[in-house]
Order: C-alpha cells, then structure tokens, then sequence
C-alpha cells in the first residue's frame, strides 16, 4: 500500500468504519501473525496478535504515517509478542530440522573440485502460475512450509510472501542480520529441493 | 575461480544484494561459464516468485474481529 492509500484507510479506521477494519486485518493480519510466530511459536501467536489489535485499535490516533501503516503494524505485534513472553524468549535456533525433500546439500558437489555431482534438474514449468496450477504441488509446498521451525518459517514469509528488507526483519525479530541470512537460505534451498522433486518424480 | 558449491552457498545473498561488488562480479563470471548454476539461480527465483503468489489462507472470523475492533475505536474515541 501507499502512503496515501494508508492515509485514506487511517481516516476511516478514526471514524470507526467497520469495513475499513475488515480490510485492514485482510491486508495485515498474516504479517503480524508470521512475525507473532517468530518471537513466541505457535502455541502464543493467535494471543499476540489479538493483543497487538487492541493496542493499534487504542493508539491509532497517535500514528504519525513517519513509517507505512505495516512497519508501524509490525513493530506493534513485535513488542506485544516481546513483552507478554520476554520471559520465554527462545534462543535464535539455526539448527536445521529436516525436511520432506531434504535440501540442496553438499552430497550434490563433487568433493574434489566443487562442481555439480547432481545437476539441477530442469523444471517443466517456468512460471509460478504454471507451477501452482498442480494442487498436488502447492499442498506439498505448504507441507514444507509446515517443516520448517517457527524462526526459519517466519523469516521465509515475511521476507518471501510479505516483501520486507532483511533489516526490517532484523529489528522486528531481535536477530543478527547473519543469523536471518543463514535462516533464509537454509529455508529457501529446503524449498527448492521440494519444487525439484516434485518436477522429477511428478510426487510429493 | 568460484565453485559451483560456493556459488550455491551465496545464492541467497546474491538476490537479496548482500554481496560487495567484488563478490557479485566473481558470481556473475562463475554464472556466466556455468549453465547448471544458472539453471538453478533462474529456479531459485522462480520458487522465490511461487511463494510470493501463494494463496494465503483467509482470516478466521474477519467479520467478529472487525466489528470489534470497529467498537473498541468507537469507546476509545
């Protein structure tokens, strides 16, 4: 969204339209829920984002538009998450859990000159649309997804599916920029390796 | 020279521009002379592009939530 368009949006919220509610948590919702479920898991996530409603709905006046409607969103969910569950923050776990497909490993290089072992495998499809008219491929990516731990799976939406800078993620997640790199390679490959296998074995 | 294992291990930084200069020129080379890396570069922004398009499941009780959230800015106005 724009800043006008968060402008325009921010008067009706004021005036307590209804609708323009609807569209705000249409439009935020799974953001603040991916960055919720980062910072406190699964278990406490659908609780910090209701609490993180209440707290936008009661300082929407005092929203200045110095950052966009969604970073001013985002930071909101953060602190609600850090401060209801400070106590439980969890260490940054890098540590990978496995995935249905595995991922691009070392076993795919040659040892002795680092050259491709396995070669990429050339997929059919060369659009994402192509890619997700496969019902079956989509539900098998969404199973990946699910394999991911809370940490690993967040940083992938948000940087992926919701578009923020590595820095954003950052400061909302309280984590080292080379944490949140290593965390989305790891994710991403994880992926790649189910895209590929799907477009070989034509299965999940 | 870059291998292909190490192009592979800075693919993420290279499409999220976290490499110097420098080290984007040495990965530009190895793409250049190296049809499998950018093969797998060119999926590796496909999958990048499938995950932006998924559908994101819809929102539980939009409805309740907005009505409340309507109300509660009503009281706090």
């Amino acid at each position: 969204m724009s800043a006008a368009d968060d402008t325009q949006l921010l008067e009706r919220l004021l005036a307590g339209e209804q609708k323009a509610y609807k569209e705000l948590v249409g439009t935020y919702q799974s953001a603040m829920r991916a960055v919720a479920y980062a910072i406190v898991g699964q278990r406490h996530a659908d609780e910090v984002v209701q609490d993180a409603w209440l707290s936008v709905v009661r300082n929407l006046a005092g929203f200045q538009g110095r950052s966009s409607l969604k970073t001013w969103l985002l930071t909101i969910t953060a602190n609600s998450a850090k401060s209801r569950y400070k106590q439980n923050r969890r260490e940054v776990l890098l540590d990978d859990l496995p995935s249905p497909h595995g991922t691009i490993g070392d076993e795919r290089f040659s040892s002795a000159d680092g050259h491709w072992l396995v070669a990429p495998f050339a997929w059919h499809a060369d659009t994402p649309e192509a890619l997700l008219t496969e019902a079956e491929l989509r539900e098998c990516l969404e199973h990946t997804l699910l394999s991911l731990s809370e940490l690993q799976g967040s940083v992938l939406t948000l940087r992926e599916r919701q578009g923020l800078e590595l820095e954003e993620i950052c400061n909302l997640l309280d984590i080292s920029l080379s944490n949140v790199r290593v965390l989305l390679h790891r994710a991403r490959l994880k992926i790649f390796a189910t895209v590929e296998h799907f477009e070989e074995t034509g299965q999940c | 020279m870059l291998t292909c294992k190490e192009q592979v291990a800075r693919s993420s930084d290279y499409l999220d521009g976290q490499l110097s200069f420098r080290q984007r020129l040495i990965q530009r080379h190895h793409l250049l002379f190296c049809p499998n890396c950018r093969r797998f570069l060119r999926q590796m922004r496909l999958m990048q592009a499938t995950l932006r398009k998924m559908p994101e499941a819809p929102v539980a009780d939009i409805d309740a939530l907005a009505e409340r959230l309507a109300a509660e800015r009503k009281r706090n106005a």
